[in-house]
Formats: C-alpha cells, sequence, structure tokens
C-alpha cells in the first residue's frame, strides 16, 4: 500500500544547497511585502490584507513598463547596462504604482473609518473589502488569466558552492533584500520620520503631546510599505515571470503576512528573519515531501508551532522594540 | 490678557458630559494649580488642553489666539506641552532618545544642545541614566524624564498633570522643588494634583474641581486656609 505521505531525505541532501539557495530568493521578496504588513501594524495595530493587492499592482506596473520597452518572453538582446537602465525604471514604475495604491486603500478604506472613532474589527472587514475591489477590478481589466511572461535577462551561473550553480538572479534578490533592510532599519531608528513612526508605535497620544502629526505619520508609513513591495514586485516578475495575474497577490501576500508573523510582527528585522526562513522552510519541506504543494502546507504548519511555543513571533513584535 | 484661557468648556465621552462650563485663566508666569478627587474631570481638562479631546462647547484661547480647533500636535509648536498622567514615556527608546522626541516639534535647533545641558543639569540622574531604555527606569525618575522631555521643546506653558502620583515621598519632594525651580526661572506651569497640599502651598491661584465643576478657586493660601477644602482635600477635619 502507498504511503500517503513519505520523507526523501536523500533529495533533500542531493538539492540542499540549491534549494538553501531558492529558498532565500523568495524569502527575500516575502521579506520585502514584509516589511509593508510589519510597518502598518506597528503604527496601527492593523492588519492591512490589501497589503497584497498593493504588491500586485507593482507587479502588474513592472510587467506593462517592461512590456512597452520592448522586453517579451524570450531573453532580451540588448547590452547589460541598456537592461539595467529598463529595469531601473521598471522598478521606479513598479515602486510608484505600488505606492500610490497603499496611499489610496489608506485614505478609502482606513482614514475614514479612524476619523469616526470605529472599532478594530470595522478596519479588518475593510481590509479583507479593499483586498476584493482592487483584485476585481484587475480582473474586470485584464481577466482571468496571466500576464503574457516577461524575460528580464539571461539568468547565469555566477559561483557554485559544492557542485550548486548560484544564479546571478538570487544574488540580486537576496542582496537587495538585505540592503533594504538595513536601510530601512536605519531610517526608522534614526531620520526624523523614522522616530515619529517609533513613537506613534509605542504611544500613540503621547507622540501627539510631542508634536508628532499622526495622520501623518500613519500616510507615510503606508507609502513606505507600498515602495517596499514595489521592490519586491520587480523580483517576483523576475523569479516568476508569468505569475502576474488578479490572484497573484494573494499567497504571497499570506506567505509575506506569515513572514511577518513568524518573525515578530511590527519588529524590522523580524520581517527579514521570518521572510527568510519561510523561504527556506517551504522549500527544504517541498524536496522532502516531494511535491511543490506541499511548500505552503509545510510553512504554515512551521508557523502555527512556531507560535505555540512562542506566540510574539520568533524576535517578539512592536516597532518599538526595533533596536533590542 | 491671561496667557492661557480656558472658557466655558464642556467635553463629552460619548453622551457623558465630563466637564461643564469650566473656565479657568492663567497668566504668564503663574504656577496654577487644579485639585480635585478622582473622576472631577481634572485629566480630562488638561488633555483638552493639548488638543486630545474635542470640546463640545467653550474655548481656549493662547495667546489671545482662538487654539479651540487646532489638534494637538500643533498645539505643541504654538509652546503648550502637556506632561501627561502616566508620564507617557516611550518604553523602547533610551531617555536620550525620550530627550530627543521632546524637541521634534522644535524648529530652532540651535538651543537644543543648551537645553540638554538644562535638563541634565536639574535632573542628574538623567544624565547617568542616558542610555538605558526608558521602560527600565523607577517611576520617579520616569516623571523626572517625563518633565524633562517637556522642558526640551521650549514651551511657553507647562501642563503637568498628576506629577507625584505613585512616587515615593523623596521622589515628590523633588518633582515639587523642581516645578518651583523651573517657574522661578520663568515658566508658567498648570498643575494638575491630587496632593493639594504640596500644590496649593506651591501654586499662585488655585481652582477647585468636583464632578466636573469648578466649585471653588482662589489664591494658593486662600484655598489653603478654606475649612471645606481642608476638610475634603486636606485631610483636615
Amino acid at each position: 500500500m502507498d504511503q500517503w505521505i513519505s520523507f526523501d531525505w536523500e533529495a533533500l541532501g542531493a538539492n540542499f544547497w540549491s534549494a538553501t539557495v531558492d529558498g532565500l530568493t523568495f524569502g527575500g521578496i516575502y521579506a520585502l511585502v514584509a516589511l509593508g504588513y510589519t510597518l502598518v501594524y506597528g503604527v496601527l495595530n492593523l492588519i492591512n490584507f490589501a497589503h497584497s493587492e498593493v504588491f500586485i499592482v507593482g507587479a502588474y506596473a513592472v510587467v506593462f513598463t517592461l512590456t512597452s520597452l520592448g522586453f517579451g518572453p524570450s531573453v532580451p538582446n540588448l547590452a547589460w547596462y541598456a537592461i539595467a537602465a529598463n529595469l531601473l525604471l521598471a522598478l521606479v514604475f513598479g515602486m510608484l504604482a505600488s505606492a500610490v495604491t497603499a496611499f489610496i486603500v489608506e485614505r478609502v478604506a482606513y482614514k475614514p473609518l479612524r476619523a469616526k472613532g470605529a472599532p478594530r474589527l470595522v478596519f479588518l472587514i475593510s481590509a479583507i473589502g479593499m483586498s476584493f475591489v482592487i483584485q476585481y477590478l484587475i480582473f474586470w481589466w485584464r481577466g482571468p488569466n496571466p500576464e503574457p511572461a516577461v524575460i528580464m535577462f539571461q539568468n547565469k551561473p555566477v559561483f557554485d558552492i559544492g557542485g550548486t550553480l548560484i544564479y546571478f538572479d538570487s544574488i540580486l534578490i537576496v542582496s537587495a533584500a538585505i540592503i533594504m533592510m538595513v536601510v530601512v532599519d536605519q531610517f526608522i531608528r534614526r531620520s526624523k520620520l523614522g522616530r515619529g513612526i517609533r513613537a506613534v508605535a509605542q504611544d500613540p497620544d503621547t507622540a501627539t503631546l510631542m508634536g508628532v502629526n499622526r495622520e501623518r505619520i500613519i500616510v507615510s508609513t503606508f507609502i513606505l510599505g507600498g515602495l517596499l513591495a514595489g521592490v519586491a514586485a520587480l523580483f517576483y516578475v523576475m523569479k516568476v515571470p508569468s505569475g502576474v495575474l488578479y490572484l497573484g497577490g494573494f499567497l504571497l501576500g499570506v506567505k509575506a503576512f506569515t513572514a511577518a508573523v513568524l518573525g515578530g510582527i511590527g519588529n524590522v528585522r523580524g520581517a527579514l528573519l521570518g521572510g527568510l526562513l519561510l523561504g527556506l522552510i517551504g522549500n527544504y519541506g517541498q524536496i522532502l515531501l516531494g511535491s511543490a504543494q506541499w511548500n505552503d502546507v509545510v510553512c504554515f504548519v512551521v508557523l502555527i508551532a512556531v507560535l505555540m511555543v512562542r506566540p510574539e513571533g520568533i524576535l517578539g513584535s512592536n516597532l518599538g522594540k526595533v533596536r533590542a | 490678557m491671561a496667557l492661557l484661557e480656558i472658557n466655558n468648556i464642556s467635553v463629552h465621552y460619548g453622551r457623558i458630559q465630563a466637564l461643564h462650563d469650566i473656565s479657568i485663566s492663567v497668566e504668564e508666569g503663574e504656577i496654577v494649580t487644579l485639585i480635585g478627587a478622582n473622576g472631577a474631570g481634572k485629566t480630562t481638562t488638561m488633555r483638552s488642553l493639548a488638543g486630545l479631546l474635542n470640546l463640545s462647547s467653550g474655548s481656549v484661547t493662547f495667546e489671545g489666539e482662538d487654539i479651540s480647533k487646532l489638534p494637538g500636535h500643533k498645539r505643541v509648536v504654538r509652546g503648550i506641552s502637556l506632561t501627561p498622567e502616566g508620564r507617557g514615556i516611550f518604553p523602547a527608546m533610551t531617555v536620550r532618545e525620550n530627550l530627543e522626541m521632546g524637541t521634534y516639534a522644535l524648529k530652532e535647533r540651535s538651543t537644543v544642545d543648551e537645553s540638554y545641558d538644562r535638563v541634565f543639569e536639574l535632573f542628574p540622574r538623567l544624565k547617568e541614566r542616558e542610555a538605558q531604555s526608558g521602560g527600565t527606569l523607577s517611576g520617579g525618575e520616569q516623571q523626572m524624564l517625563a518633565i524633562g522631555r517637556a522642558l526640551m521643546g521650549r514651551p511657553k506653558v507647562l501642563l503637568l498633570d498628576e506629577p507625584s502620583m505613585g512616587l515615593a515621598p523623596q521622589f515628590i519632594k523633588q518633582i515639587f522643588s523642581i516645578i518651583s525651580q523651573v517657574n522661578a526661572q520663568g515658566m508658567t506651569v498648570l498643575l494638575v494634583e491630587q496632593n493639594a497640599n504640596q500644590a496649593l502651598s506651591r501654586a499662585d491661584r488655585a481652582y477647585v474641581l468636583e464632578t466636573g465643576r469648578i466649585t471653588r478657586s482662589g489664591t494658593g493660601p486662600e484655598l489653603l486656609a478654606d475649612p471645606a477644602v481642608k476638610e475634603a482635600y486636606l485631610g483636615v477635619a
């Protein structure tokens, strides 16, 4: 009789390094999106469920920009600097599109409720509603199928570790995610806006007494999360060239949200740690269990297990404690 | 013209009226104190002055200008600084960062270093604890930090909500003596206190608040000598 579940340790051993690199690459993308959840949670104690759509709108902007620049399903025949310039342009449009979406979501779904002093649960419903509205606006406009694939460059191996080739895109994505995380962390610790964000996260009333404009901090936080989602969007299209469809944000969003909770929601470093870990866990799990469908199962089982032991996440919650 | 004038304000929490038609004035350079029992509306008054609560009626004028509709973060810029009940220390920021938050609204940055020196001179303890996080300080130290932080913003009027609450006796003494000292250097102070004896003996003028209404007012010594005040707030039969 077939076992319904079996562990293929040999496959994991044989593919360990490639699974690690691939896991870290997706983990980097999760981490960038996770930051958006974490920042907003920090200042509002609210999970912005529409953040997955903030992300996918950025991915559409990346695809549209690249398509209009002549990119398509085959490797572009351009010098590396021309490709870099084009990708940079796509990055800018992706970040802008996500940031504008995040801003609109805040204005439409949250600000009016805040002004009326609505209870917490109402924000949650409004967030879910906003998520559906954007998804189906995209559906209405683009239909049920993914956008045609966009290949950005000929992905080449750069070096190898123990026989595993490490490709350029992985190096780019992982290092960019780490750099962005350091920049955000420093920004929150040192800049004036960052101090305002931490103050509102720790004690909103006292922040007002210090002259912090809470409304402005909230909007800035949404925009910051949107900009980072736009960066993630470029990398997502790089890794999953035909993954841009109306539902494309949903699963990635859930994964990123999971990463944020795993690392400690409200904690910037937790978002990075949670993202990378989740990427690794999912990839190891899927190889061990023999099919990609296991990836999500393993991720969520690990999440539940971690939260049973440490409900506040690995690094603990709260933006305020970011320095710890 | 008084520096800060509260004209017939009323404040509601939902349908419950917390303040009934209250009027208070604070002249430049004074210490004015507001005494009253728990739930009399002292904190409500202070939070409305700081712009954290909306008025249902009446007005607040500061330096002759109506600020009733001004949001809280802009009142700080005008020079109104509230040290809230419970102190409002940012627990995960260091002492230094908490003080820095006090300068958040300041446009003129050239005097910030001088302000640190001044605050550390008033509260040498804060200098010793500079790199420690706010959440690890004792209650007395947190109160020093809260007052120091307010002074960092160089306010024109300092609103202190129950600065002695929950403190050990030696800290209470120190906090009151600092208040007098700061006032002697020209700072206008509006002080809310349950510790009526200490507050009245340092106040130029005082108001008694009972269930959301002002029931008595006068100079500090007048109220200290008032038999009704003595009985209700000073623990003297």
